[in-house]
């Protein structure tokens, strides 16, 4: 007995339902979420309007605070208050501690997984912008009035490897489905491709409150094709504010150490002055440094330019570059989109305006472009758009390789490789009768493996002995779409295998992870099983309509055989579905996924051939 | 399925770039795995396995050099590794120079000038040899496809130069 249903040839049985999706962006000061309504893209409020959400995690004893109400901490109780958690998240603990060196928290934990103390125990960067997530993604639900299945998150184009998995798992511990990781000056240009519906050269340039991100697309027929991207993973506004705290402890003849109030007064103090320089050409600055002692003191525009064009230049420089990656000339860009809220100061925007020789475009608001760029994304990927001619080409930020003799690097994957991508490399043993290799993966562009950073080490053990150079060992290294490397190692003669999900050094390990989800939810046992029953029941309902709709269009490239094991498989699914067996679901997944393999291999490659058959059409 | 066959193109070294970037993009359109975002995990895997196969095919297509390369391990021609000593000592000789040349760039008094001179050279003559190069692909016979292979070693040492142009150039203008 068969069972599909009968449909027009094409179309899915099941009925399609608008999912709802949406873009977050995730800042280092400021984060949002929007989500496409009827047509156009809109970021999403909470009940008093405000659709910008400051990146701020308080922890009180009552209730953990997020946004405007955790704000009102950063003074008074900066040890519990977590801000600008982005630039934190991804990162050794020393090496946040010789790049911010007076931030106000204790911290704790190992060189490679930092926490904070706070009131409520400690707390791992990914847990505070989980805080956040969670927040918006409650915000969104509440206002779509439904479960979203599905969110775009935005990451600096410059974020390595472990930034990016970080707020992976931060999504993940926040419940939320991530359907891709997208470089926020790529989601910028989507908004701005889309809305102005221009094409040819255009640089994003995108500066935020901790991050700096240059990229080069190329703006076609719908496609957008990053050719270069560049940047810093910690130059920010944040860095301006530092630098004026900086002059006016000068200033002030105050010595440090500081107290964590202080310090915060200070840097409230400078973001506001860096604001108002931005339409005043002097601002006074008024600091209560104890109960009787107060200091204030007129800082000037002039000044302020002076603090920050050393910071400014560097932006060039690495504009400079990406220019050059891209094989790209000043007079081929077409458009400069500027995006983020440090692109206000008016240094940034003059500076911009000089080196491309052209002015600057801030038609989109500049703090919501990177959000609604992410909405139209997760409206695509969410599969609402099944018209859609859009096709985001991303690249690699940072060159990827391994470590070989001498502690030299070598490179596997180049920055500005298109993803995905999968690249496998040759090496051999250097000693007779070696039996094993060790394998260490890292990311950067210097020569030597001490000047980059380092993702992760594995070995490859039981390689058969010979003599040296006889054994060919060939490491995989494979980007997905999100951006994130797997990397895995076999003895060609043998097919001895050894592979690692590049888990970097710096992030948490699965198992954390799931214990803090665990602890996250009071019936943990029951909460995390019906978690993972949903999980595999969305899973078999995917599956289910995509098989179906699969054998509607294309069952004339299986025999009736190969057709009829495929519908048993899935009848026994369908079936199976809707018990509360995990275990017997992911069996009889299992079995689909198994007997439509081939399947969907063949239809790749027929779609393939179809469309480049439907191209040839075209031409005549 | 070859790369010239997967982009529906005459398997020829001259090809047309732009018609090559067009069927690349069709191509992507169709197995990008944005288009498999909402699909079963098994969908999603193959899309990034054949998307990340069709972006190969493309750089390898879209690099002269690795173009070449390709073009001749797929005709059988036997291509010798790098590490394998090159018989041409004149080549390897004026190789040196142009190092020296490099080298010397740092301790001249203007070495922006200084760089975009070597630039120069490096450019013209590896132009000139990748010239000779296409020909002796286009003729395609015995003895050609094994010329066109030395001159491809040659010219990866001009690739290894420019690479370290970039590193100096970069070196010498940070900050």
């Amino acid at each position: 007995m068969a069972l599909l249903q009968i449909a027009e040839p094409g179309q899915s049985t099941v009925p399609h339902e608008h999912r709802l999706a949406a873009g977050i962006d995730l800042g280092t000061t400021n984060s949002l979420i929007a989500t496409v309504l009827s047509g156009s893209a809109k970021t999403l409020s909470d009940e008093s309007g405000q659709d910008i959400l400051p990146s701020i995690v308080s922890y009180q004893a009552e209730q953990t605070f997020v946004g405007i109400t955790a704000q009102a901490y950063t003074v008074a109780d900066p040890e519990n208050t977590i801000t600008s958690t982005k630039r934190l998240i991804g990162r050794s603990l020393s090496d946040i501690k010789s790049k911010y060196p007076s931030l106000p928290y204790q911290f704790c934990g190992d060189e490679n997984h930092p926490e904070i103390s706070t009131r409520k125990g400690n707390v791992n960067p990914v847990q505070v912008s989980a805080e956040i997530l969670s927040h918006l993604k409650f915000r969104a639900q509440d206002a779509l009035g439904g479960e979203l299945t599905g969110v775009v998150i935005t990451v600096p184009a410059h974020f390595d490897d472990a930034q990016r998995q970080s707020t992976k798992d931060a999504a993940k511990l926040a419940g939320i489905n991530v359907l891709r990781l997208l470089n926020e000056p790529t989601a910028a240009a989507v908004a701005y491709g889309l809305d102005s519906g221009k094409e040819g050269v255009i640089a994003v340039y995108d500066l935020g409150g901790g991050t700096f991100d240059i990229s080069i697309l190329r703006l076609h027929k719908g496609v957008f094709e990053v050719l270069a991207t560049g940047g810093d993973s910690s130059l920010g506004g944040d860095d301006f504010d530092v630098t004026i705290v900086n002059y006016l402890v000068e200033q002030a003849k105050l010595v440090r150490p500081l107290s964590a109030s202080l310090e915060r007064q200070l840097m409230q103090q400078a973001c506001f002055a860096k604001e108002q320089l931005s339409c005043h050409d002097e601002v006074n600055i008024n600091l209560s440094i104890n109960t009787n002692n107060h200091w204030s003191y007129s800082l000037s525009r002039a000044t302020l330019n002076e603090l920050i064009s050393p910071l400014v230049n560097r932006t060039l420089r690495a504009c400079r570059r990406s220019l050059k990656d891209a094989s790209v000339s000043i007079e081929e860009i077409n458009e400069v989109v500027m995006v983020g809220g440090s692109t206000r100061v008016p240094l940034v925007r003059s500076e911009v305006e000089k080196h491309f020789n052209t002015k600057p475009l801030t038609t989109i608001d500049p703090d919501k472009v990177v959000a609604l760029g992410a909405a139209i994304q997760a409206d695509i990927l969410a599969g609402n758009k099944p018209e859609s001619d859009i096709l985001l080409l991303d690249v690699t930020p940072l060159s990827l390789g391994l470590e070989t003799m001498g502690g030299l690097v070598e490179k596997v994957i180049p920055r500005n490789t298109t993803i995905p991508v999968a690249k496998a490399q040759e090496f051999t043993t250097f000693k007779d009768g070696q039996t094993a290799m060790a394998l260490h993966v890292v990311q950067g562009e210097r020569e030597l493996v001490d000047n980059c950073r380092s993702l992760a080490r594995f070995e490859l053990r039981g390689i058969p002995a010979m003599t040296a150079g006889a054994a060919h060992i060939r490491v995989t290294f494979k980007v997905d779409a999100d951006g994130l490397l797997s990397v895995s190692a076999m003895e060609k003669s043998t097919g001895i295998e050894s592979s690692i999900e590049v888990k970097p050094s710096f992030g948490l390990e699965d198992k954390q992870i799931s214990q803090m989800i665990k602890d996250s939810m009071h019936n943990a046992a029951d909460d995390i099983q019906a978690r993972m029953l949903k999980e595999q029941q969305v899973e078999a309902s995917r599956v289910i309509e995509s098989v179906q709709a699969a054998l509607i269009a294309d069952s004339k490239l299986l025999n009736p055989e190969e057709v009829l094991l495929i519908e048993n498989a899935i009848k026994s699914l369908v079936h199976i579905t809707q018990t509360d067996d995990i275990n017997a679901i992911e069996n009889a997944l299992k079995i689909v996924n198994d007997s439509t393999a081939i399947f969907a291999e063949r239809r790749m490659d027929s779609s393939i051939s179809q469309a480049l058959a439907g191209q040839a059409v075209d031409k005549i | 399925m070859n790369y010239f066959q997967l982009f529906n193109i005459a398997p020829s070294f001259d090809i047309d770039l732009s018609e090559l970037s067009s069927s690349y993009q069709t191509l992507q359109k169709t197995v990008h795995p944005d288009n498999f975002a909402h699909t079963s995990e098994q969908q999603q895997r193959l899309a990034v396995q054949k998307s990340a196969q069709v972006n190969d095919a493309y750089q390898t297509l879209k690099n002269p050099l690795k173009r070449a390369e390709y073009m001749l391990i797929e005709r059988g021609v036997d291509m010798p590794n790098e590490q394998q000593s090159f018989s041409d000592t004149g080549f390897l000789m004026h190789q040196l120079e142009l190092r020296e040349m490099l080298e010397d760039i740092q301790l001249s008094s203007n070495p922006e000038a200084a760089l975009e001179d070597v630039q120069a050279i490096l450019d013209n003559e590896s132009l000139a040899l990748s010239q000779i190069m296409q020909t002796q692909i286009t003729e395609n016979n015995r003895a050609s496809n094994s010329a066109a292979c030395d001159n491809l070693r040659k010219l990866k040492f001009y690739q290894k130069l420019n690479i370290d142009v970039e590193r100096l150039e970069e070196s010498l203008f940070e900050d």
